[in-house]
């Protein structure tokens, strides 16, 4: 009963803030963050306690929520997200117009992802995927202008995928007769391995487009650039992860791990595999180029993507343990790193790498959780980040795929490298002149940012804590289960122990700073100071931050062209050459319509006439 | 325990003594080289003696707390490397966590000079990260390779197979030693890849803001890297040693090979370089890995 009240919640949350807005401004956003929080109430009451209930019946098909470990995961990360999202929305939106049906989207994308977590048939998980593509649609484009374009191109992939997707689902109806997803389990462990290759391959489409696994990844830079911010923060964080969910589903929970593993001669997870180690190293270093901080982060999101696909497709435990810890790390930071973002956008009023510098001065907490965010996504040890990133490199060694595991190590230096220029090109560095007098952010968007930084160092330290979640999913799937404690993970073929490391960070960093105290005391100065020795210099920025990897960039531009989307770009140009020959015929002029009409007819009475001639 | 407790106290310590007598070794090194006397080889610690004297100078918080970060890490990281039987960190995640902590440095270290306005700095963090970038691919490649022939993760397993003189530089990981040795003077920013430093031409790049204190903190970051460097080299591909004193000779041989490389080479631009370490060690280590792989 309680899974449908929840959807009740949601989806009725969603329509009353819509019209509350009519009422009342203030009443929308507290009944809009009050609707998002008791969702994670419930939701985090739910934990261990599985459920099932069928609802309705559509064309003899019963259409069962269901709640196990697996989808309590992934909608309590949804959940808290997108309330932070929410929260953060509170003064990022003010003064924005049409804001009724923002809140309305927000929570409609929230909705359809809950949905999506909890369904568990076809024709459920199919319907609430639909209503999140066309209110993520909604929300891309809010902001109009080339957001209108972005939208385009993302919901045209969408659909491309929703039609595999609807395929696939057609003919497991035909020739399984059922869409439950436990009854197609069951029929798939019978089913030709060829059949289930068609059925995989349809849904990877689908999940492939929805997670920005290249080659499809294309509509996401200009998605999330456009995007309103704390949209882009769920956008990034959570909403592409709906693909890695229906990856898992489809791989784990419906073909199971070893028809998955064996599938085309074992060949199906290792192409997968290499598609993810492509997914990782392209975008990494085309994040390295760019200059906007928002499309650099966007980037950053396939490339974090690939490493929760590779994890999830190599098929052992550590990696699938690894790759779903992954998931939930870069929902946490990607999330903080755009809500950060987004509030250096909010008070400076841009977002170009280029023109900023020096802000720590004047956002010393927004400093503190991007640069907590930034070394999460680096993976540095004590953030949560590391772990994950530990894990799959571990199961890639141990698995014996040498080259994915270089191609894993060396993106995390590529992360470095786009990571510092977004600190340093920001925060630190001069001042310039006209961010003299920025303010503080307001209470509202320092909250969700703290927290989120909060998760990133505390799940750094005490890793356990999601890990034991993930466990008993792993081996709900079949996966040997881990020997997983607190903090961290004891298995037979090597140790990674947080408190070891914790302590030797925090006794040597006592000791350095005790170094650093004795003496003289320090003394402040200015950044020019020492610079110009003492004598007069203009004010002028002196630090460079323009094209910050110049020499790299000359080496590697030409090879890190997004080839796959000027591919898009060839075949959308061809339809359209196509199109326009075709307009030349069927011009909309009536006249020219009927001349056509009557050049059949007179062709037809032609060979008539011909025929009975002869 | 007690010897975990001393092993945790003593590493940083002898490292640190090994890494200044580097530093003295280098000078006197070069100066007998260029056929000058050259300083005391103390001189080095001296200079530290004085720098923390000397009162320093700072540009704000991250700043300091780079600087401070930036040395824990280096502690840290030579906790988990062997060093002559003792390992004080030994069970807690092995070459991986090491190839982490090595960023440690690096990152903290230019978040620390970043603070500052010189264009000097910009100009020196940027080609740091890439000529990092550019060693990280043979190193990483040298890395899997050795992980891959001794199916571990562990560096103290890796030591631990090596004893009796079965030394991986005269295994089937010669191509792979070859490959560090090559990319060893890029690791350690010695000439021909001093680009980051580089001393006359943007006045040491990072950390020509700092002065007293913060230089000295520099000079010992500097010398734990010295040691780092060579110390990993000692126990991938030396075999490690049984006690201190032969791991010392051998890290004293390496590194003395190293010191005749900066004296007489020039100095790369960064493209050389980067075109350099993308060419001959990635080939080198490559085909170290795939003979390992074939040959397993």
């Amino acid at each position: 009963m309680i899974l449908e009240y929840l959807l009740i919640i949601v989806f009725g949350g969603a329509l009353l803030t819509y019209f509350l807005g009519k009422i009342s401004s203030k009443l929308r956003n507290f009944f809009a963050v009050f609707i998002s929080l008791t969702l994670i109430a419930i939701i985090s009451c739910l934990y261990g306690r599985p459920l099932q209930k069928s609802y309705f019946h559509f064309l003899n098909l019963p259409l069962i929520l269901r709640l196990d470990p697996f989808s309590w995961f992934f909608a309590i990360a949804t959940q808290t997200i997108t309330t932070l999202s929410i929260i953060f929305s509170l003064s990022y939106m003010k003064g924005k117009e049409r804001l009724n049906f923002y809140y309305f989207s927000v929570l409609l994308v929230n909705a359809g992802m809950l949905g999506i977590v909890l369904s568990a048939d076809l024709v459920s998980f199919y319907i609430f995927w639909e209503i999140m593509s066309w209110a993520t649609f909604l929300l891309i484009s809010y902001n109009r202008g080339p957001a209108l374009a972005a939208g385009m191109k993302y919901i045209i992939m969408s659909i491309i995928g929703s039609t595999a997707m609807l395929i696939g689902i057609i003919s497991l109806y035909v020739n399984c007769g059922s869409l439950n997803i436990a009854q197609i389990a069951s029929f798939i462990t019978q089913a030709s391995s060829g059949y289930t290759l068609f059925i995989l391959i349809a849904f990877c489409i689908a999940f492939g487009i929805k997670n920005a696994l290249i080659p499809f990844h294309t509509w996401l830079p200009d998605a999330h650039s456009e995007a309103p911010t704390p949209f882009s923060a769920v956008l990034s964080g959570i909403l592409i992860k709906m693909g890695t969910y229906g990856f898992i589903l489809f791989m784990y929970a419906i073909a199971g791990l070893s028809v998955f593993l064996n599938l085309g001669g074992g060949s199906f997870h290792y192409i997968l595999s290499l598609l993810a180690a492509i997914t990782i190293i392209v975008p990494t270093f085309i994040a390295v180029l760019q200059d906007d901080a928002k499309r650099l982060l966007a980037w950053s999101s396939i490339a974090q993507v690939g490493y929760i696909i590779l994890g999830i497709t190599i098929g052992t435990s550590l990696g699938f343990l690894g790759g779903l810890f992954h998931f939930f790390n870069h929902a946490a930071f990607k999330a903080l790193l755009f809500l950060g973002v987004g509030a250096i956008e909010y008070r400076t009023g841009t977002r170009d790498l280029n023109s900023m510098g020096g802000l720590i001065k004047k956002m010393p907490i927004t400093f503190f959780c991007v640069l907590a965010g930034t070394l999460g996504l680096i993976g540095v040890p004590l953030t949560n980040g590391f772990v994950s990133k530990w894990l799959i490199y571990k199961a890639l060694i141990l698995g014996r795929h040498p080259f994915l595991a270089f191609i894993a190590l060396f993106g995390t230096w590529g992360t470095i490298l786009y990571s510092y220029k977004l600190i340093h090109n920001i925060f630190l560095g001069q001042l310039p002149e006209k961010f003299k007098n920025v303010k503080k952010i307001p209470v509202s968007m320092r909250f969700p940012i703290l927290f989120l930084s909060l998760v990133v160092i505390a799940f750094g330290i005490l890793p356990g804590i999601p890990l034991k979640v993930i466990n008993t999913i792993a081996a709900s799937f079949g996966f040997q289960p881990q020997n997983v404690t607190i903090w961290g993970i004891a298995s037979e073929t090597g140790v990674l122990n947080m408190v070891n490391i914790f302590a030797a960070i925090s006794v040597a960093l006592i000791f350095v700073w005790f170094l650093f105290r004795v003496g003289e005391k320090k003394l402040s100065i200015a950044q020019d100071n020492n610079y110009a020795a003492g004598a007069y210099i203009p004010k002028d920025k002196y630090h460079y931050t323009v094209e910050f990897y110049e020499p790299l960039f000359r080496m590697i531009k030409p090879y890190f062209k997004d080839f796959a989307d000027e591919f898009y770009l060839l075949l959308v140009r061809g339809g359209r050459n196509l199109s326009d020959r075709l307009r030349k015929i069927y011009c909309g002029d009536l006249s020219f319509y009927i001349t056509y009409i009557v050049l059949f007819l007179a062709i037809l009475i032609i060979l008539k006439l011909g025929l009975k001639l002869w | 325990m007690v010897t975990q407790v001393f092993e945790i106290i003593g590493a940083p310590i002898l490292a640190f003594i090994i890494g200044i007598f580097f530093l003295g070794l280098f000078r006197k090194i070069i100066a007998r080289v260029q056929w000058r006397y050259g300083p005391p080889i103390i001189q080095p610690f001296l200079d530290l003696i004085k720098l923390f004297h000397q009162r320093g100078f700072s540009h704000g918080p991250i700043f300091d707390w780079g600087i401070i970060l930036s040395l824990t890490g280096s502690i840290v990281l030579i906790l988990f490397i062997p060093f002559g039987g003792m390992c004080a960190l030994s069970s807690s995640g092995g070459l991986l966590v090491i190839l982490y902590i090595m960023l440690f440095a690096p990152l903290w270290f230019a978040l620390s000079g970043g603070e500052g306005a010189n264009p000097n700095i910009s100009i020196g963090i940027s080609r740091k990260f890439i000529l990092a970038l550019g060693y990280e691919v043979p190193f990483l490649f040298v890395l899997l390779t050795a992980m891959s022939y001794y199916k571990t993760i562990s560096i103290v397993d890796i030591v631990n197979a090596q004893e009796n003189f079965h030394w991986a530089l005269f295994s089937p990981l010669f191509l792979s030693g070859i490959a560090y040795l090559m990319i060893l003077p890029a690791i350690l920013g010695v000439r021909p890849f001093d680009i980051a430093g580089a001393p006359q031409e943007i006045s040491s790049g990072p950390a020509v803001e700092y002065g007293g204190r913060y230089l000295g903190l520099f000079q010992i970051e500097h010398a734990f890297s010295l040691f780092i460097g060579i110390a990993l080299f000692v126990d991938l591909f030396l075999g490690g040693g049984g006690n201190p004193v032969t791991f010392f000779i051998k890290m004293t041989v390496v590194f003395i090979l190293v010191v005749f490389i900066h004296a007489v080479f020039p100095r790369l631009r960064i493209e050389q370089a980067l075109r350099y370490l993308w060419r001959w060690p990635v080939a080198f280590s490559l085909l170290g890995l795939i003979l390992v792989l074939v040959m397993r």
